[in-house]
C-alpha cells in the first residue's frame, strides 16, 4: 500500500448567488413575461391559465416563444429576441422544464432574465426539479426561484391540466413573491 | 506505508527546451494548483474505488493522477498548466491544461494526445456546438470526434476494420480522456446535471475515429470544411446506426438504401424540438469506390441521401405532422431530416469487407464543429 497524492480532476465555478432575487410584489401594472416553448403544449394551457389571473391583478402579460435553434443565425435570431423580450417585461416566468435541454434552456433563459434584475420564476415539473437546480447552481445562482409541476404533465388532457393550473395558481403566486392580497382583492 | 512514487517520464525531444514547467520532479514554482488528495496509488483497483467515491470516475479501472504523472504528462508537451483553454457547460469553469492533464493521465491517454484532445475540447466548447443542451438532455447524444490529417498515424486513431469499436488502440484512452474532462469539468453527472433516460456506450470512451483518407475518393471532412492537416471535426450524435446492403450495385441504388434506413420518425431531426439538424453517414471504401465511379460529384451524393432521408408527411401521426406543420417544416408534403443536401456529410472509413455503412443521427440543432490541431511550442 502506497499513499501519495493525487490532484483533483474537477473543476466547480466558485461564484454563486444565492438570493432569490426581488419580490414580483403588486402585478398591477406591471409586464409579466411569460417564456413559452415549442414543445409543451401542456405549458401553453398552464401559462394561458395563470395569465388571466395576471390580468385579473392588473398586470399586462406579454409571451415569448422560445425555439431550441440555439446555433447559427437562427440562434442569433432567437437571442436577439429573447433579449428584446427581457427588456420589454417587468417580471419574468420561464418554462417548462419537462426534458433534460428544455431544461437546460429554461434555466438558461431564467439566469439571462434574473442577471437583469427581473423578478424571475423558473418552471419545473417534477421530474426534473433537480436539474433544474443543479443547472441554476452550476450557472451561479442557486437562489433562482423554481415553481414544481407535477410530472407527467404534457400526457394529460387539457381538463385535467387546467386542473393542475388552478391548483398550483396560489403556490406559483408565492414563489414569486406576488402579493397575495392585491391577488385576493382581485378574486373578489 | 510508503509516502513516496516513482515516475518514468517519458523520453523528450531533443530540441525542445521547456520552460514553460519544471518536469517530472518539479521546481520551487508550482505551475500546480489542483487540490492535493491522499490516496492509494500503487494499486489501480483501490484507486479506482476511490475514485468513485469521490465522483471522479466513470467505473472502469483509473490511474491515480499523481503530481509526478501530471508532471510528466505536461512536461511532454510544453504547455502552462494553467492556461485556459475553454469554458465546458454546464459548470462552465475554467478547463485548464492542468485539468486537462489530469483527467489524461487517469484514462491513459499518451502525452502526444494532448493537441487532439484540445482541440476536440474547443470544438464543443464552440456556443454553435451546444454541448450546453448535449450535456442536459433525455438523449444519449455524444460528441464523435473525426480526426483528420497525419496524427491519425502518429496516434493509431482507428479508421480501417472495426474503426467505431472492437479494435484495441490507444485511441480509445484518448475518447476516455475526453468523456471524464466532460465529467469532471464540465460537470455532466448523470442525474445531477444530465437527465439522460438511456445513455450510450459512446459516453464512456466516446466515439473517436479517423477518416481512411489513403481510400476515400473524397477530400478529408476538415479539409472540405476548410481545415488541411491534421484536424478533428467534432459531431453530437445520437450513437451508432448501421445500414446493411447485400443487394444494391449502383450508387444511386446504395444511397436509396442508406438514405431510406436513416429516415425513421423517431430520428431527432424529425423532432418539433429540433428545427433543422446535420446528419453523417460512413460510407466503407468499397462502397465509396462505387459511389465515386456513378457520382463523382459529391454533392449529388449529397442530395441524394438529403432527398431519400426525408419522409411522407403522411407516415407520421396526425399529432406529430400537425406539429411540425405548424412549425412550416412540411415542404411539398415531405419532412427532411437534414435542413439541406450540404448538411449530410459523407466519409469514408471503415474495412474492406463492405456491405455496411453507418448513420450518425444529429441530437439536432448542434453544428459540427472543425478545429486544426495545434502541436505544443518547441520553446518558449
Amino acid at each position: 500500500m502506497t499513499i501519495g497524492n493525487v490532484l483533483d480532476p474537477t473543476a466547480l465555478r466558485t461564484d454563486d448567488i444565492t438570493s432569490p432575487g426581488p419580490d414580483a410584489g403588486h402585478l398591477a401594472g406591471k409586464t409579466v413575461g411569460i417564456r413559452l416553448d415549442e414543445i409543451w403544449r401542456s405549458w401553453d394551457w398552464v401559462a394561458e391559465s395563470w395569465a388571466e389571473t395576471f390580468r385579473d391583478c392588473g398586470a399586462v402579460v406579454k409571451f415569448w416563444r422560445s425555439s431550441q435553434g440555439r446555433t447559427g443565425s437562427e440562434g442569433e435570431r432567437v437571442a436577439k429576441s429573447l433579449e428584446e423580450f427581457l427588456n420589454s417585461i417587468d417580471i419574468a416566468v420561464v418554462g417548462l422544464a419537462n426534458c433534460g435541454s428544455c431544461t437546460g434552456w429554461t434555466i438558461h433563459d431564467a439566469l439571462a432574465a434574473a442577471a437583469k434584475g427581473l423578478p424571475t420564476t423558473a418552471v419545473c415539473t417534477e421530474n426534473f426539479l433537480e436539474l433544474g437546480r443543479n443547472l441554476a447552481q452550476r450557472g451561479g445562482r442557486s437562489g433562482l426561484r423554481i415553481h414544481v409541476l407535477p410530472y407527467p404533465l404534457n400526457e394529460k388532457l387539457r381538463e385535467e391540466v387546467d386542473a393542475v393550473a388552478h391548483d398550483h395558481l396560489a403556490g406559483m403566486l408565492g414563489t414569486m413573491g406576488a402579493d397575495l392580497n392585491t391577488v385576493r382583492e382581485a378574486a373578489q | 506505508m510508503k509516502t513516496t512514487e516513482t515516475v518514468t517520464a517519458s523520453p523528450r525531444p531533443q530540441q525542445a527546451v521547456n520552460l514553460r514547467d519544471c518536469g517530472p520532479e518539479g521546481c520551487d514554482l508550482d505551475w500546480l494548483s489542483s487540490e492535493r488528495h491522499p490516496a492509494e496509488i500503487d494499486d489501480v483497483m483501490q484507486f479506482t474505488d476511490f475514485s468513485l467515491q469521490q465522483g471522479w470516475g466513470d467505473g472502469l479501472p483509473v490511474i491515480p493522477p499523481t503530481e509526478g504523472r501530471v508532471r510528466a504528462y505536461l512536461a511532454d508537451n510544453n504547455r502552462y498548466p494553467d492556461e485556459v483553454i475553454c469554458a465546458l457547460p454546464p459548470t462552465n469553469a475554467p478547463c485548464t491544461v492542468e485539468k486537462i492533464a489530469i483527467n489524461a493521465v487517469m484514462a491513459g491517454a499518451p502525452p502526444g494526445s494532448l493537441p487532439l484532445i484540445i482541440a476536440a475540447l474547443e470544438a464543443m466548447a464552440a456556443t454553435d456546438f451546444e454541448l450546453f443542451g448535449q450535456n442536459a438532455t433525455t438523449a444519449p447524444v455524444v460528441p464523435l470526434t473525426l480526426v483528420n490529417g497525419p496524427v491519425r498515424n502518429r496516434l493509431d486513431i482507428p479508421y480501417r476494420h472495426g474503426c467505431l469499436g472492437g479494435v484495441a488502440t490507444i485511441a480509445l484512452a484518448i475518447g476516455r480522456a475526453i468523456r471524464l474532462i466532460i465529467r469532471n469539468v464540465a460537470g455532466q453527472v448523470i442525474n445531477v446535471t444530465s437527465q439522460s433516460t438511456f445513455g450510450t456506450p459512446g459516453r464512456v470512451a466516446g466515439i473517436l475515429f479517423g477518416e481512411w483518407e489513403e481510400r476515400s475518393p473524397w477530400a478529408p471532412l476538415a479539409e472540405r470544411r476548410g481545415i488541411e492537416g491534421d484536424a478533428v471535426t467534432v459531431f453530437g450524435t445520437m450513437g451508432t446506426m448501421n445500414v446493411l446492403d447485400t443487394t444494391s450495385q449502383t450508387g444511386p441504388e446504395f444511397l436509396e438504401m442508406i438514405g431510406k434506413s436513416l429516415g425513421y420518425p423517431g430520428a431527432n431531426g424529425f423532432s418539433p424540438s429540433m428545427p433543422y439538424a446535420e446528419i453523417m453517414v460512413a460510407v466503407n471504401p468499397v462502397w465509396a469506390d462505387i459511389l465515386h465511379r456513378d457520382l463523382p460529384a459529391l454533392q449529388d451524393i449529397q442530395e441524394l441521401l438529403w432527398k431519400y432521408s426525408s419522409l411522407d408527411a403522411d407516415y407520421l401521426t396526425s399529432k406529430h405532422r400537425e406539429q411540425l406543420e405548424n412549425l412550416g417544416r412540411v415542404i411539398a408534403g415531405r419532412v427532411y431530416l437534414a435542413t439541406e443536401p450540404k448538411d449530410v456529410f459523407v466519409v469514408c472509413c471503415g474495412g474492406t469487407g463492405g456491405l455496411h455503412a453507418t448513420g450518425f443521427h444529429s441530437f439536432g440543432t448542434c453544428l459540427a464543429q472543425t478545429r486544426a490541431l495545434v502541436p505544443f511550442p518547441q520553446s518558449n
